[in-house]
This record gives C-alpha cells, sequence and structure tokens, in this order.
C-alpha cells in the first residue's frame, strides 16, 4: 500500500509499505480521507516525530478487516478515529483526564496513523459516523473534538462574550463551539482575509484584524468596555499569546489551543492583578461522541474550513509546502486516499473486505 | 487646546521632545501608546477621544487621532484622564489601581514610572480645554518660548 512516511524534519515520503494486518482486538481501516494538522506541520519543520512513522491523525474511512475477538463492528462501517489511546491506568486515567495519560498513544504521532490507504486500529478508537455525514465530513471530527472538548473546559458560560483568537481548523471550530455554548458574541482577530470571511460566514460578531486594528480599542468597544469573558488562542503566533492578557477582562480566562513553538514573555504581573485564570486544551477524547452529534444535526460546519483536497502523492508538495508560504490559502488540507465510494466487498476469511 | 485635538497633540509633542529631563528618562525606550478618553454622555462627553503618539529612544516622532495597533493601549473615562491632568489622581496609582486600564507590557510601563509622572507635569504646562462638564477644570497652563 501507499503510505506517507516522516523521514525527519522536511522529508515526508510517499511511498510502498506492506500493508498491514490487524492483531487481535483490531480492525484493519481503508483510509477515505486524511488532513493535514497543524501539528504535523510544526513536525515537518522541527523533526519531532519518530522516523518511519506513517503520518495522520485526522482521518475516517471503512473498516475492511477484523482482528481476532473483535465484536460489535463489521466491515464497511465508515468510521471516524479518535487520536488519544489512554492506557486507562495510571493515575490520570484513573482521575478521568485520559489526555494527561502518562503513557499515551496516538495514531500518526506514536503510532502508525491515517496517511496511508491501510490502517489498522484498536477498536477502542472507532467512532461510528452517523448517517448523512460523509468521511470527507468526519475526518474533521478529530480537530472538531478539541475544540469542543477545550470550549467545555473553559470557563465560557451562556451569555458571556468569547473571543478567538486565529481563524484556522482550529479557531473556526472554537467560534462555532462557542456559540453552541451559549456565548452572546464571539469576536475573532485573524489576518488571512480568506479565513476572516468564514469566520464571519460560520458567525462571527466581529473580525478585527492585528496589524490595522487597535484589539484593545475594538475589543473594549465591543464588549461594553470590560473584554471577553473568555479568550480562545487558536494559533501558534507568538503576539497572539501576549496580547490574550491585556484582552481578557478582569477575572476572566485566557485558554490555550494553540502551539507556539518559542517561549513568549508573559505578564504574569496582571494574571495576579487581575486575577486571570490560564488553562490548555489538550486533544479532545471524549468529546467524539458529541462532535459528532453536532456534524450529523449539521449545527456545527467543517465543509468551509476544506480550502484544499490533494491526492497521497502531492502531499508535501500541494500539501505541507503550500501550508507553510507566507501567502497561503490553505485552512484545512485533506487528503483523499481512497475517498468514499461504494465499494465491491468481497471476504477473505470470511472477515475481509478489499 | 481641546485635548486630543491635533493642536494639543502637536503641543505634547513639542513641549516633550523641548524637555530635557523628560528625554534623559525615555531614553532607550521606543514604545507607541494608544490612549482611549471613554466618552461620559452623563457628562457631556458624547464621543471618546483617541489618540496616538510614537517615542522613539526620548523623542515623540509622530501623534495621531485615532486608534491603530500600538505596543501599550491605555484606556479610561474622561474623567479619570481629567483627574490625573489636574494631579488629583497619579498616573502610576492610577494605573496600579487598574483606573487606568492598560493592554501591553504592563511592568515596562511600571518601571517608567518616573518618566510617565513627569510626562504628566509636562502636560499640565499645557493650557487645557475640557469637554462637557469637565470644562469647568480647564488648565491654565503656562506658556512656553
Amino acid at each position: 500500500m501507499k503510505a506517507a512516511i516522516f523521514r525527519g524534519a522536511g522529508h515526508i515520503e510517499v511511498t510502498e509499505v506492506p500493508t498491514p494486518e490487524p492483531m487481535p482486538g483490531e480492525v484493519l481501516v481503508r483510509v477515505h480521507y486524511c488532513g493535514i494538522c497543524g501539528t504535523d506541520l510544526e513536525a515537518y519543520q522541527t523533526g519531532m516525530y519518530e522516523p518511519g512513522l506513517v503520518i495522520g491523525h485526522e482521518f475516517a474511512g471503512e473498516i475492511v478487516a477484523l482482528g481476532e475477538g473483535v465484536q460489535g463492528w463489521a466491515i464497511g462501517e465508515r468510521v471516524t478515529i479518535d487520536n488519544a489511546l489512554p492506557c486507562g491506568r495510571c493515575w490520570f486515567c484513573r482521575q478521568g483526564r485520559p489526555s494527561l495519560c502518562q503513557e499515551l498513544l496516538s495514531p500518526g504521532i506514536t503510532l502508525d496513523g491515517g496517511m496511508a490507504e491501510y490502517v489498522r486500529l484498536p477498536v477502542s478508537l472507532l467512532h461510528r459516523l452517523p448517517q448523512g455525514v460523509s468521511t470527507r465530513q468526519g475526518a474533521l471530527v478529530e480537530p472538531l473534538t478539541i475544540a469542543l472538548h477545550g470550549v467545555r473546559s473553559s470557563a465560557l458560560k451562556p451569555g458571556d462574550w468569547a473571543l478567538v483568537l486565529g481563524a484556522g481548523p482550529i479557531g473556526l471550530l472554537t467560534l462555532q463551539c462557542a456559540l453552541l455554548a451559549g456565548a452572546r458574541q464571539v469576536l475573532v482577530v485573524e489576518v488571512n482575509p480568506k479565513r476572516a470571511a468564514i469566520a464571519r460566514e460560520l458567525g462571527a460578531s466581529y473580525v478585527l484584524h492585528p496589524q490595522r486594528d487597535n484589539l484593545a480599542v475594538e475589543v473594549a468597544a465591543r464588549t461594553d468596555g470590560l473584554g471577553p469573558d473568555v479568550v480562545y488562542v487558536c494559533t501558534g503566533a507568538a503576539p497572539a499569546f501576549e496580547s490574550a492578557l491585556g484582552l481578557v477582562r478582569r477575572g476572566g480566562q485566557v485558554f490555550v489551543l494553540g502551539l507556539c513553538p518559542e517561549p513568549v514573555p508573559t505578564d504574569f504581573m496582571s494574571v495576579v492583578l487581575s486575577e486571570l485564570d490560564i488553562r490548555g486544551g489538550y486533544l479532545g477524547h471524549g468529546a467524539f461522541p458529541a462532535a459528532l452529534d453536532y456534524l450529523a444535526q449539521g449545527r456545527v460546519r467543517v465543509d468551509p474550513l476544506i480550502s484544499h483536497e490533494i491526492a497521497l502523492e502531492d502531499v508535501v508538495e500541494q500539501g505541507f509546502e503550500q501550508m507553510l508560504r507566507p501567502d497561503t490559502e490553505a485552512i484545512k488540507v485533506l487528503v483523499r486516499i481512497g475517498g468514499e465510494r461504494s465499494v465491491k466487498r468481497k471476504t477473505g476469511n470470511g472477515k475481509r473486505k478489499t | 487646546m481641546k485635548l486630543g485635538s491635533m493642536e494639543y497633540l502637536q503641543e505634547v509633542m513639542k513641549r516633550s521632545n523641548a524637555d530635557e529631563k523628560y528625554r534623559a528618562l525615555a531614553k532607550g525606550q521606543f514604545e507607541t501608546y494608544t490612549l482611549v478618553l471613554e466618552a461620559e454622555p452623563d457628562k457631556g462627553v458624547k464621543e471618546p477621544v483617541i489618540v496616538g503618539f510614537d517615542c522613539r529612544d526620548g523623542e515623540f516622532v509622530d501623534i495621531w487621532q485615532g486608534a491603530k495597533p500600538t505596543l501599550f493601549t491605555l484606556s479610561a473615562p474622561y474623567g479619570t484622564w481629567v483627574d490625573v491632568l489636574r494631579g488629583k489622581l497619579g498616573a502610576t496609582k492610577a494605573i496600579t489601581m487598574r483606573k487606568l486600564k492598560v493592554q501591553g507590557p504592563f511592568l515596562q510601563l511600571l518601571k517608567g514610572g518616573e518618566r510617565v509622572l513627569h510626562w504628566v507635569e509636562i502636560l499640565r504646562t499645557i493650557p487645557t480645554e475640557f469637554e462637557g462638564d469637565y470644562a469647568q477644570y480647564n488648565i491654565p497652563g503656562k506658556a512656553q518660548h
């Protein structure tokens, strides 16, 4: 099968590798779509994944083979994949904090992932796609769970003001989740005009430009002079992290979902004097059922986020390199691998479809 | 001169740049500021007054009206600014009390407290007219040659 293999910083190779066989308790999934995530981009730039890894942790497809002992799943079922495989035994797992698991495994990050024609996965990672949710949309469920888990973990209450810094995929999904959670208004800060337009389309009350607008003035003017109750940092851009503490209202919360690889100077004096709360959100484990329900009901839209759909062979040139361009128009780049189509079923030893 | 008018801002620039003590205190600082004097309709201040300036190494190099991105944004109701200019409320006290809301590197501003206080003294030398009910506190200022 073809797979995108991580070889090191700046080096991803699409090549032929043996098709995996599902082990006991696992299934084999034929991947339809796989998204390129900001974390993948970070790894491409820094080399933070292990060489030899099949990348891809935002994907959806269909089950084509069942490993020994698998119950409750059938060949042909369309699924999306949770990218967090907590151990279930450590102190954090026992406290109900699986994203803090001490032995966390993750397809596409620490296990072979879904930017391949096939991937074998433990059944505990599978979530069925509801009727009406395509595998193309299914590939965006994982980022949706990040946003949903973030908003659910944040201090946002119905009637609050929210500010989202950065309208990339996570920012656009956080915007929608904050509205679903009852935010009276969600303001967005974004440089890119295309992303700004989509933020407006998806319900942002105002979209501000950090290089043209004085954010302190504009945000205060739209929040009765108080500032937003919660500021969601959904970008890796250091200036956003710096400005968040000054924009949030006194006693408010800065909720960080973006990954900034560089240290950022932080005004902890304001944290103390204004009694601010700073929190982070990682992964979306546990948010999958609700995310899928929202998608099925059409209460969250993911299609506007998909800016590019490319072939697996083009993942470096039209995917990673495209996303790294300063003038990129990319929001979510989806790699179409199997695509969603009607598949003729064949069974090998009664449990396999090709 | 009406507080926040271009004429007033020109005078701020002129007097600040002519003040040796201020230039010495602000040396090494490269900062842009937006000052927001929030409207108080019940006191006759119908519109907010927003001004900005660019101070480089102790010298004011640009001034403007309106909002644009700056390192610092200081906001407060119009009356709070009047209190500061009248000497009724200290500028650094207003900042630490959060009567003046600061967006930007807070500590950097407070570390330059002496500079801030001296600058307010310079402002007090400018003949200043206030809006609405605050007109009773107009500052006569001092002529400068």
